[in-house]
């Protein structure tokens, strides 16, 4: 008898088994468990953070010795989820849907949480050394009608990246500081041949409205004006995806279908292949390139339209507490830790990204290869994160904009169209 | 143990072409595994390009313009994949969920494929229906009610939750498969054992089973293959990093921020060894659970 | 109430539509000879159990499928029925409204197109090419194991991690089958695989056709191997010529196999997410999402971003497969397989 025969006489030896005792259901096990029990009024001996997973290196690895160091501080258990990007949104709705969500969770929104009610606010669990130790811009994008609930864990600034080698064969001696010596800078690296572009431009549904958004800002133009009104279709917007429009179809310097291009696996990967003169990119784009080593690039502040002082797009992301019976306490030890410099800095440098608090920027002022951003992180130009509203524009942005740098691509209807679903959204 | 009444039937190889075997002519004995090598290029090919891959830096790999073969060779993936704790974690996983899951789906599916094909009862139709209607739904739609489920039980994060969920939404393909085979198993043979004093489940495991090793085989390989690549519902119910199964966990190499397209695609070929080396044992009993060896 | 029907082992399907005991033959009578052994009366009926006896035997299959899916199943008709805001939260009941939201779409004549198109163009293919292909499986040649074990690799690879490769192979810039296009000259300029509209259901096609086969062709294989030799003796003596052969006994004593596979692919195939997903991602809007990840999208990527509406979305879906699957088992009629 060959052994796979023996195994399914084995098999069948246990079927029976299972039929003469009339096919129980299996024993449970309730080895699992660990929701952060504790009623009302007690105090919870564990909480849950639902991480959003950076890098496979870092990000696994700083929660696991964050939470021994919390617990080793608090004696409280911190039990670590830590979940990619990609699934992030619909681990997080499965939860609440459930409604048993994570006491603290990362991501890169925090507004329609907030304004559900389901978290706290920053005078419930930030200690107010903590809170005036935060950069200002990101305190205001964490602020929902007057209360901060959206506690930045790291940022990140976008910046010009340009082939230097290709400038430098092309005949250009510096970075472009304007839309027209952008174009022109282009045009030539473009005219280099050999399948290079000039600019590499991801306005597919990944992260289209970052691209957009450092282009606009760089025209004077924003997502709302200054009553808090959505101006998606303002001139100034409509100018700015003509614009690039005009880059991808009538210069032809861009990569082929841009409107069709992620960044990840499109835009950078196409810059780091050295085929591309340009591209808007940001610290971990650094860290990638520094580590391959295959090109040699700058980084330089965005042109802008007119030649004026150049916007930094800026990005942060979140961590939020929800309310939970008996969590307040352990949350805001979480956060206590979490900002000490030891702590927040550590995972921000082993990320690759940039400070959220002013000792942050005091510490990592001496790098300088983050110079670039550091100087202007102050006063980074970010998204209206902290209008629910947002939440589901930047979808429709994301899904939709690209059509409008293609051939048949209207920047106007396009436009409008959104700012007409955005006036709509409740 | 009485000899069964199946006639002589020759083994597999003369059910495909009408001719003996002696009347093969020559320009077939090359022309046939010359066909044989172009359909091993056609499947394998894409996993040809994933080893190269996995052999060249991560840079190369997103390259323009693409190279087949690797600029600078890496030969240090596999072995960096291999040593890390993590990936050994969830291959861990992998096997478990997979092993166990298909044991139940076997032990369960196969006294239910038995009894529906060999008796009527009520019900008898409602039930092989219901097991293909589980198939119809879309496990993400469902994960939301599972969590939900396995909360309440208390089992959220634990390896028993996902074994019972592909367990059961795997029975269908086993049921319908091994249905098929008892029902085709003609009736003389069951007789017989019972003539020689088997009582019923003497007849199923003794007799009836070796007679149905091709739907065992078949039903044991998909089950262990959906089990070994069941993504949303592992992503869903399992926390730990360690308790991951590798589908998830293999999520890590490949972020928007950094980019281990080697190990990716190194952990990716690692991940179908198992369920070749459990192909390359069970297959031959593929052929022919109906032929003359079955039972002396 | 004799069946005298020669089967394929390889599984009947339909106890959908038809009456359990119909008798039926599937006509291989004309093709095998008289003294087919495979002929004589089989089965004769079904010995028959009470329910008593028959759950304890299904009792375990049924305890997992109550257990495991029932509970779920009704959590995504309850959700269907309540209203959600973004991140989750129910706010309470949406009534029917949901449903109104999926239909009133502006995208849904092109999700259920592609769906047709996918589903069709996926699962003939792929019976047609497992059929041959389990042919030419059958037969004896030197490293045939080895062409089996090979062919076990895409159905073995995780999905999500194929069509990942798969993108990376049909990119514009970084492919390599563009690489390798140009190269052999068989095109002058890359070729946009996964964004150009023209291309891109084609290209999609083509990875769920390559990762469909192997489990089709190893049904349609076991089903080949079940197949008494005696059959193709007698026809052999009656004179058949190949292709009659394979026509008239090879097929029909194929066809429980081939309707297993075709409805478990139909299902399968309808159900499936990461290569649509996946190949897709670049592209924006619904322009080629099939109902699987247009429920998806509904749910986490679109502007909806709601999940009742996407519960909605999941129930047609589950109606909808259903009624291809009961609509196909009407047309091949399956109580010839059936006693």
């Amino acid at each position: 008898m060959t052994s796979a025969r023996m195994t399914v006489v084995a098999a069948l030896g246990a079927a029976a088994l299972t039929l003469t005792a009339c096919g129980g259901g299996s024993g449970a096990d309730s080895s699992g468990g660990g929701d952060s029990g504790g009623g009302d009024g007690g105090k919870v001996t564990s909480i849950k953070l639902v991480a959003a997973e950076y890098s496979k290196t870092n990000t696994a690895k700083f929660w696991d010795d964050f939470a021994k160091a919390y617990e080793t501080k608090t004696g409280i258990k911190l039990e670590v989820q830590v979940i990619s990007w990609t699934d992030i949104d619909q681990q997080s709705s499965t939860m609440i849907q459930n409604g048993s969500p994570p006491d603290i969770l990362n991501l890169n929104v925090y507004a329609s949480y907030a304004a559900d009610g389901l978290l706290y606010d920053a005078d419930a669990v930030l200690s107010p050394d903590v809170k005036t130790d935060l950069i200002d811009a990101f305190v205001d994008s964490g602020t929902f009608e007057g209360k901060m609930y959206g506690m930045p864990d790291l940022s990140s600034a976008r910046a010009l990246f340009y082939n230097k080698d290709l400038f430098a064969k092309a005949g250009i001696a510096r970075p472009p500081t304007t839309w027209a010596e952008f174009t022109d800078a282009a045009k030539k690296i473009t005219a280099l041949g050999n399948g290079v572009v000039g600019y590499a431009m991801p306005m597919g549904p990944e992260e289209a409205q970052a691209e957009f958004s450092i282009w606009l800002f760089n025209n004077g133009g924003d997502w709302k004006s200054g009553d808090d009104a959505w101006s998606i279709n303002s001139p100034e917007n409509v100018q700015t995806l003509e614009f690039l429009k005009k880059l991808a179809v009538e210069d032809k310097v861009t990569q082929n279908n841009p409107g069709r291009t992620n960044r990840t696996d499109g835009a950078f990967s196409l810059f780091g292949s050295g085929k591309a003169g340009m591209v808007v990119g940001f610290s971990p784009l650094s860290a990638t390139l520094d580590e391959d080593k295959s090109i040699d690039y700058g980084v330089a502040p965005m042109p802008t339209n007119d030649g004026g002082e150049p916007q930094t797009y800026g990005v942060t992301d979140y961590l939020m507490a929800f309310k939970k019976p008996g969590n307040a306490a352990a949350v805001k030890a979480f956060y206590d830790l979490y900002y000490q410099p030891e702590q927040v800095n550590t995972f921000i440098k082993a990320e690759g990204f940039l400070p959220v608090t002013e000792s942050g920027l005091a510490e990592f002022a001496s790098d300088e290869s983050l110079k670039v951003y550091l100087d202007t992180l102050p006063n980074v130009h970010l998204t209206p994160t902290d209008d629910p509203e947002w939440d589901t524009v930047k979808l429709a942005v994301q899904q939709n904009i690209g059509a409008a740098v293609g051939p048949d691509g209207d920047p106007q209807a396009v436009l409008d169209k959104l700012q007409e679903q955005a006036e709509s959204g409740s | 143990m009485t000899a069964v009444p199946t006639s002589t039937r020759a083994p597999a190889r003369a059910t495909a072409t009408r001719r003996p075997v002696a009347g093969r002519s020559s320009p077939r004995r090359f022309l046939l595994p010359l066909g044989g090598l172009a359909v091993v290029a056609v499947f394998l090919g894409p996993y040809v390009v994933m080893l190269l891959d996995a052999l060249r830096a991560s840079k190369d790999v997103l390259r323009t313009p693409a190279t087949f073969w690797p600029s600078d060779w890496q030969f240090t993936t596999f072995n960096t994949v291999l040593s890390d704790t993590r990936f050994l974690n969830w291959l861990k996983t992998s096997v478990l969920v997979a092993t166990t899951s298909t044991l139940i789906v076997i032990l369960v599916a196969v006294p239910a494929a038995y009894f529906t094909a060999r008796y009527k009862f009520p019900g008898r139709i409602p039930f092989l229906f219901l097991v293909l209607v589980t198939q119809m739904f879309s496990p993400t739609s469902l994960v939301v009610g599972l969590y939900r489920q396995f909360f309440e039980l208390n089992l959220v994060n634990t390896y028993l939750s996902i074994i019972l969920t592909n367990s059961a939404f795997n029975l269908a393909f086993a049921v319908w498969i091994l249905h098929g085979f008892f029902s085709a198993i003609p009736d003389e043979v069951e007789e017989a054992a019972h003539l020689d004093g088997c009582g019923r489940l003497g007849t199923l495991w003794r007799i009836m089973l070796p007679l149905t090793r091709p739907g065992l085989v078949t039903a044991v390989i998909f089950t262990f293959i959906a089990a070994w690549n069941e993504y949303v519902v592992a992503l869903t119910l399992m926390q730990d990093d360690a308790k991951k199964p590798l589908t998830v966990g293999i999520n890590s190499y490949v972020t928007g921020y950094e980019q281990n397209w080697d190990q990716l695609f190194a952990a990716a070929i690692i991940a179908i060894v198992p369920v070749v080396i459990l192909f390359a044992v069970i297959e031959k009993h593929l052929v022919g659970g109906l032929t003359a060896g079955s039972i002396k | 109430m004799s069946a005298t029907s020669a089967r394929s082992p390889a599984g009947s399907v339909g106890p959908v539509t038809a009456r359990p005991t119909a008798p039926g033959s599937l006509g291989v009578a004309d093709g095998s000879g008289p003294d087919d052994p495979w002929r004589r009366k089989r089965r004769p009926a079904h010995g028959h159990a009470s329910w008593r006896v028959a759950a304890l035997w299904l009792g375990p299959a049924l305890l997992l499928i109550v257990g495991v899916v029932i509970y779920p199943a009704i959590a995504l008709v309850r959700a269907s029925f309540n209203e959600y805001s973004i991140t989750g939260l129910r706010r309470g009941s949406a009534g029917w409204a949901n449903y109104a939201n999926v239909l009133q779409h502006d995208d849904l004549v092109t999700v259920l197109r592609n769906t047709i198109v996918w589903l069709v163009a996926v699962v003939t293919i792929t019976v047609l090419i497992s059929l041959a292909l389990a042919q030419f499986l059958a037969k004896e040649f030197y490293g045939r194991r080895l062409v089996r074990w090979a062919i076990i690799v895409p159905w073995a690879a995780s999905l999500v991690i194929t069509a990942r490769l798969f993108t990376l192979m049909y990119d514009y810039y970084h492919g390599i089958l563009n690489t390798l296009l140009l190269n052999l000259n068989i095109v002058n300029e890359p070729v946009d695989f996964l964004g150009d509209d023209r291309w891109t259901m084609a290209s999609m096609v083509a990875v769920g056709v390559f990762v469909s086969i192997p489990f089709t062709a190893y049904v349609f294989l076991a089903g080949l191997h079940a197949i008494p030799t005696d059959v193709y003796e007698a026809a052999r003596v009656d004179g058949a010529r190949p292709w009659q052969t394979y026509w008239r006994i090879t097929l029909p004593l194929l066809r429980p196999a081939i309707l297993v596979a075709t409805v478990l692919n139909m299902i399968y195939v309808f159900n499936s997410f990461p290569i649509i997903y996946t190949l897709n991602e670049r592209n924006p809007g619904f322009i080629h999402d099939t109902s699987i990840t247009f429920a998806y999208k509904l749910a986490f990527k679109s502007a909806e971003k709601d999940v009742g509406m996407s519960a909605a979305a999941g129930v047609f879906n589950v109606l909808f497969i259903l009624l291809i699957v009961v609509v196909y088992l009407r047309v091949v009629r399956p109580q010839e397989e059936l006693r």
